[in-house]
């Protein structure tokens, strides 16, 4: 009698304890592998280790004390919609000379300074894109998935080109000023080659998702696309990066957080 | 339509049956093929179900939504290997990615053309049938949710029509008095709603509604065409749901489209969901030419129309 009175109360539980556990078992959580939060760490945005207040009102010393209803002050301490006026602080934003944040500490966008002999981060609304055209190379290259085809989605298996090759190494000209997603889009459209993008604001940079339709994440939870110029991994998006006459980018797809591709943590 | 078709006319369970398989199938399937099967025999269902003008009102609804649905994905997924131009944002649009999205509007709007139909034929006291006796409390909350809406409409219907006798209706008076009969209408719906809700609970309760033991009335018998029809279901069935599992209905959109061949095998498993589909529908269609012919024939021509569908 008890348990045709209470039948729904026992089993109803029962089935969903099993359903849930089906669900873990299947979703793939049971994975000893961790999740690590694989798309801060990657290629075009930053690697946030610390992450301080973004609203650090960059321009820590006042305009000036004496005038503190003229134009410029209320617009200084949002980061996004004061580039003009922020200009005016630091009159020269080619030249390595950030005067107002401390060396040790990460800027309005999260980037840790950059190591010595490394260009700083050039902000894309800043600079002016002259006519002066310059050469550099370019290439992508997806080799490391070539060694770590079990964990590859296996809708894109085909994609993978034999020897990793997705661009090899050509020329590309740019004007005096852009940086490297704007070599990387030109280069893209003209040779054909599918790529994504997304603009993250926090980082104010593009965000490559995906070269050739291999998106972040298709060959296991710590892929994704990096870049290096020059041999350097720079530690802030590539919209951010300009570049010289000469510089050698690689794009490279990493199968983990860019050991694989020899970045070392910094 | 106040006839029933041919398969209200079936134990319940049979249509219940029916309904989950389609709709289980109708979302999980993403072959075009079968895509297009389930989206042309719910129109056609809802054709027979609910004639042709209902079917224009429905396609003028859905027809924005899935064109909606087709523009949201190809402006947001950039995914694909046919890239066709590129968007102002800066990302490609490719071909799979509108594709996709034309998958995606032919499988929303086939479950809402499904859901249609299976809100005809699976009334309220057929839910409560069904379920009345496993889950009480579950099924009478689904059949209040269910009827919530048109009682709703009726009674505010009804206070609309006595508030306007008052001279208190949403025609009277200027702009703020017009506002202040409007509100105060639905201060009385609300108020009735809430009551309603709890008589409903007692009165429930007082008739040991959900208590073990507890038998309901019903007039549904399991007889040998439900057997037949049902027998026909489980068979097409799992001829459907072999050949899912043995990979015929197997397609993928990206990064390009690619999908199982027509082998013999495939196709058999097409055909299969094809007539599942139709069953009602084809039901219908031959219960309605019976009827004709038996009028035609027979003496028997001054029945009412509303009962030829028990007439078997």
């Amino acid at each position: 009698m008890w348990w045709k009175t209470n039948k729904w109360k026992v089993l109803l539980p029962a089935a969903a304890v099993l359903l849930l556990a089906a669900a873990f078992w299947l979703g793939g959580s049971s994975d000893p592998k961790p999740t690590a939060p694989a798309q801060t760490g990657l290629s075009s945005a930053v690697p946030a280790q610390t992450p301080a207040p973004v609203l650090k009102a960059a321009p820590s010393p006042a305009p000036s004390p004496k005038a503190p209803k003229s134009t410029k002050a209320p617009a200084s301490p949002t980061p996004a919609a004061s580039p003009a006026p922020e200009a005016s602080f630091t009159p020269e934003p080619e030249e390595p000379t950030p005067p107002p944040i401390p060396d040790n500490e990460p800027d309005r966008y999260l980037t840790d300074p950059v190591p010595e002999g490394r260009p700083e981060p050039v902000e894309p609304e800043e600079t002016e894109i002259s006519d002066e055209t310059h050469t550099c190379t370019l290439s992508i290259s997806c080799e490391t998935i070539l060694n770590n085809r079990e964990a590859l989605d296996p809708d894109k298996a085909e994609l993978v080109p034999e020897d990793g090759w997705i661009l090899r190494p050509v020329t590309a000209t740019f004007y005096q000023g852009e940086s490297v997603f704007n070599v990387l889009q030109r280069t893209c459209k003209q040779q054909g080659i599918h790529m994504e993008f997304e603009s993250t604001v926090m980082y104010h940079s593009a965000y490559i998702e995906g070269i050739h339709n291999l998106y972040q994440f298709d060959c296991g939870d710590l892929s994704g696309w990096m870049y290096s110029v020059n041999g350097w991994f720079p530690n802030y998006g590539c919209s951010r990066y300009q570049l010289q006459e000469g510089d050698v980018i690689c794009w490279e797809y990493t199968c983990d957080l860019g050991a694989d591709i020899g970045k070392t943590a910094e | 339509m106040n006839h029933r078709d041919s398969l209200s006319s079936f134990h319940p369970t049979v249509a219940f049956f029916y309904f989950a398989v389609v709709l289980v199938l109708s979302m999980f399937l993403t072959h075009p093929l079968c895509l297009g099967i389930s989206l042309g025999s719910a129109l056609a269902y809802n054709l027979v179900l609910h004639g042709k003008k209902a079917v224009g009102k429905q396609l003028f609804f859905l027809f924005p939504m899935a064109s909606l649905a087709i523009l949201v994905n190809a402006a947001f997924s950039h995914a694909g290997t046919t890239v066709l131009t590129y968007l102002p944002s800066g990302n490609v649009l490719t071909l799979e990615s509108i594709l996709y999205g034309c998958a995606a509007a032919a499988m929303l709007s086939t479950a809402i053309l499904w859901f249609s139909c299976f809100h005809a034929v699976m009334t309220a006291d057929k839910l409560m049938y069904l379920f009345g006796k496993g889950i009480p409390s579950l099924s009478l909350a689904l059949s209040m949710t269910l009827r919530f809406v048109p009682r709703f409409q009726e009674q505010l219907h009804r206070i609309s029509d006595a508030q306007r006798c008052v001279n208190r209706g949403t025609e009277h008076g200027s702009f703020l008095q017009k506002t202040k009969n409007a509100v105060s209408m639905l201060s009385v719906l609300i108020t009735w709603a809430l009551e309603n809700a709890m008589e409903t609970a007692d009165s429930m309760k007082s008739r040991g509604y959900g208590l073990p033991g507890r038998t309901a009335f019903s007039l549904y018998r399991f007889d040998s065409r439900d057997k037949a029809v049902l027998c026909w279901l489980l068979a097409g069935g799992f001829c459907i749901f072999s050949g899912w599992a043995s990979g015929s209905f197997i397609w993928r959109y990206y990064p390009s489209i690619k999908g199982a061949g027509l082998t013999p095998q495939a196709v058999c498993a097409y055909l299969f969901y094809l007539f599942f589909c139709l069953t009602p529908t084809a039901l219908e269609l031959s219960e309605r030419a019976r009827w004709k012919k038996l009028r035609g024939v027979g003496t028997s021509s001054g029945q009412g129309g509303d009962s030829h569908g028990k007439q078997l």
